[in-house]
């Protein structure tokens, strides 16, 4: 074994050759360079623009302010999340590709960290911490300010990584998966209890990170700097160990699934759907809900927003957003690669008598299953802390609600038939697609769901209530078409063979 | 008598890749036929076409009278497949798999056959197992089970025999066996010569996705199939 011999020194050189392997197998390297150097630009205007910005209210300044420190936490809280969620993290290499190789759970531990900025939330939120340090701040001492958000970004991603190891090490123990949900879910009632009280504002005050946000724009940034660059050591190393623990024992909870006992449930008698299409049905979310990865982030994506909306009570125009990321959330589990649900079965199930049209109907009722149940918790959760909302607030609500899932399943699975790839999901570690097509995913369906939800926001407040469903028929047409077309490419035959051979060379 | 497979100057690209360069080829019903050749010589190109998976570039295939670019449903009716890789949804079991099989062309009993099918092939305890835990010879044998569930017209088997155990490969020859019996026309694409010689009766060899020659298994010794190969 090589990971007992594994070196810090050596992990580095085989992370540095696992990047550029696979920087090297990049599809369409010209958008992913556009895309990298676009990410890039758009890091820098957020970290500066923000700055000269002027005729700001003084009281929304001091609101900007004052939730830095709760912000700052976020970012660690969030990290935690992605990587308990995705096992420990992401992968450098799928799984069955890489146990050809003398890959150490060192380089596994710089790779998860390396790639963890591939998570469009954990983008999303950088950006927002940039932009906040420079609104705050304002041009004198910028530099300083943003180095020391930079370092903790880094340090609450390293931090976050030891978290998410250590989760994951716990989890493959004999009762871990149990312990692990019980925490958690203590944890979780726990923060919206203190919400519902009012103590959270209290605890706000008292995190560590309102000392950091004191410490922004000031004189003594080069010795916070310092600070966080010995302390962002500390982590990574720290990481090394639950890393090691943790991916030195076998992954129980997808062990349990694999060799546990499932009875066929009978074959459905559906009184709408034909029967072929019910039984596929049937079998494409036993697939989904059979997979230790894809079971977890459904939950995940549910239940956290929810939480939020239950705990901090949203307003209905937050509301109204949470439907498409949800959604968005959702796809990213498997919708936009759809067929790799089938792994290597997708050859066989393409040799089964049954027309083309139920298999692809039946992979998309059970997409649009998982973005109704994601995104529609949250909304249910909102309802509950906020009551009904007003009429326009819910014809907008509705109507937002509806159009997110369909736009976001059109868009999934016209992906899925365009561009599909060859993915073994047994690990909760793995994705969908390749880390940086799965990026630029995430990219364009936050940013199509969040556009399509400020619009139904607007309209929410526009006393015309034939205006929100007017908007909704445009973008179901639109989107309805897009599904066609995707349907449309699936019935033709020479396209369904490269898709079924594509996804079944894995 | 029109033979059950009747291939003529098939051609199969992707993209710029010719799979299959003019490929000529007739099986008849009651006989197996194996399909030889080295790899990317264009055997499992051809069984997926006969499977109704690929469409044909050019050229006709007709399976049972049926051709397979203009009826592929019918085809995919007609026979049984079990193709060269995996062939398995992950995350179902092999019940599962049965029972959407069975279903789909529609067969009201076939449990007891399922069942006796997986416990000739050292299936039946882990029936209700996701197949995503099988090791690679478990997931060939139960390709095999399913392409043979259903007593097809056609029985088409792509490598049933890599990676398999001496008792799943008994198993497997019994399948071939009784399919002959019963009228089958079995196509057996392979690398192994001796055990394609076992289940055959006639062999094809393939090259550079063209047939280079047809014979009776007796025929093809080790010699004469290296000097194919070449």
């Amino acid at each position: 074994m090589r990971s007992s011999t594994e070196t810090w020194r050596g992990a580095a050189t085989d992370l540095r050759h696992l990047m550029g392997f696979r920087s090297r197998s990049v599809r369409r390297p010209r958008v992913a360079a556009v895309s990298l150097v676009m990410v890039v630009a758009m890091t820098v205007l957020m970290a500066v623009a923000p700055a000269w910005l002027s005729g700001i209210p003084a009281d929304r300044l001091d609101l900007v302010e004052a939730a830095l420190p709760a912000a700052l936490a976020g970012f660690l809280l969030l990290g935690i999340g992605a990587s308990m969620g995705g096992g420990g993290g992401r992968e450098l290499l799928p799984r069955e590709q890489a146990v050809i190789h003398p890959i150490g759970p060192l380089t596994e531990h710089l790779g998860a960290l390396v790639l963890a900025p591939l998570n469009l939330a954990w983008l999303l939120q950088a950006w927002a911490l940039l932009a906040t340090t420079a609104l705050t701040v304002g041009p004198h001492g910028l530099l300083g300010a943003q180095v020391v958000v930079l370092l903790w970004v880094v340090l609450a991603t390293a931090a976050a990584q030891v978290v998410g190891w250590s989760v994951e090490g716990v989890r493959r123990t004999r009762h871990g998966v149990v312990v692990i949900r019980s925490v958690t879910g203590a944890a979780a009632l726990a923060l919206l209890a203190g919400q519902v009280a009012g103590r959270l504002d209290d605890l706000s005050a008292a995190l560590p990170t309102a000392r950091l946000a004191d410490s922004l724009g000031g004189p003594r940034w080069p010795l916070v700097a310092a600070l966080l660059l010995v302390l962002v050591v500390g982590a990574v190393a720290a990481g090394g160990v639950p890393a090691r623990w943790a991916l030195g024992l076998p992954p129980r909870e997808e062990l349990r699934v694999e060799s546990g006992v499932h009875e066929a449930r009978p074959a459905p008698t559906p009184r709408l759907l034909g029967a072929d299409l019910a039984l596929m049905r049937q079998l494409d979310r036993g697939s989904v809900w059979r997979s230790v990865g894809m079971r977890r982030g459904l939950i995940v994506l549910a239940a956290g927003p929810a939480l939020v909306a239950l705990g901090a009570g949203l307003s209905w125009d937050t509301v109204l957003i949470l439907p498409g990321l949800g959604a968005s959330g959702a796809a990213l589990l498997y919708g936009v690669n759809a067929w790799c649900l089938d792994g290597r079965g997708t050859l066989w199930r393409e040799s089964l008598p049954v027309a083309p049209s139920a298999t692809f109907d039946a992979r998309t009722l059970v997409t649009a299953e998982c973005l109704v149940l994601v995104s529609g918790v949250p909304v249910l959760a909102g309802a509950i802390r906020n009551g009904l909302p007003e009429r326009q607030v819910a014809i907008a609500l509705v109507a937002c609600w509806v159009v997110v899932v369909v736009q976001v399943l059109a868009i999934a699975m016209s992906w899925s038939v365009r561009r599909p790839y060859a993915v073994d999901l047994r690990s909760p570690r793995a994705t969908p697609a390749p880390h940086a097509a799965m990026f630029g995913y995430a990219l364009r369906l936050s940013l199509v769901t969040t556009v399509t939800g400020m619009l139904f926001v607007g309209a929410s407040s526009v006393p015309i209530w034939w205006l929100p469903p007017a908007f909704a028929a445009l973008f179901l047409l639109r989107s309805g078409l897009r599904l066609r077309r995707a349907r449309r490419r699936w019935l033709d035959a020479p396209a369904r063979a490269e898709i079924a051979l594509t996804v079944s060379a894995g | 008598m029109t033979p059950v497979i009747d291939i003529r100057d098939l051609h199969v690209r992707f993209g710029e890749v010719e799979a299959v360069a003019g490929i000529d080829l007739a099986a008849d019903s009651g006989r197996a036929t194996a399909l030889l050749g080295r790899n990317g010589a264009g055997k499992s190109t051809t069984m997926k076409v006969l499977a109704g998976v690929v469409p044909p570039t050019s050229g006709t295939v007709l399976v049972a009278g049926t051709d397979v670019a203009a009826d592929p449903l019918a085809v995919k009716r007609t026979v049984g497949y079990c193709p060269d890789v995996g062939g398995l949804v992950p995350r179902a079991t092999p019940w599962e798999h049965l029972q959407l099989t069975a279903r789909l062309r529609r067969m009201p009993e076939w449990e007891t056959r399922g069942r006796d099918l997986l416990e000739r092939f050292g299936l039946g305890d882990v029936a209700h197992r996701v197949v995503g835990g099988f090791s690679h010879g478990m997931s060939r044998r139960l390709s095999v089970v399913l392409a043979a569930l259903h007593e097809p017209a056609v029985l088409l088997l792509d490598e049933p025999f890599d990676g398999v155990d001496p008792i799943g490969v008994e198993a497997t020859l019994e399948v071939v066996a009784d399919a002959r019996a019963r009228g089958a026309c079995i196509l057996l694409s392979t690398h192994l010569r001796d055990l394609a010689l076992e289940a055959c009766a006639s062999a094809i060899v393939l090259r550079g996705g063209s047939s280079v020659a047809e014979m009776d298994a007796v025929e093809l010794t080790s010699e004469t199939y290296r000097a194919l190969l070449d």
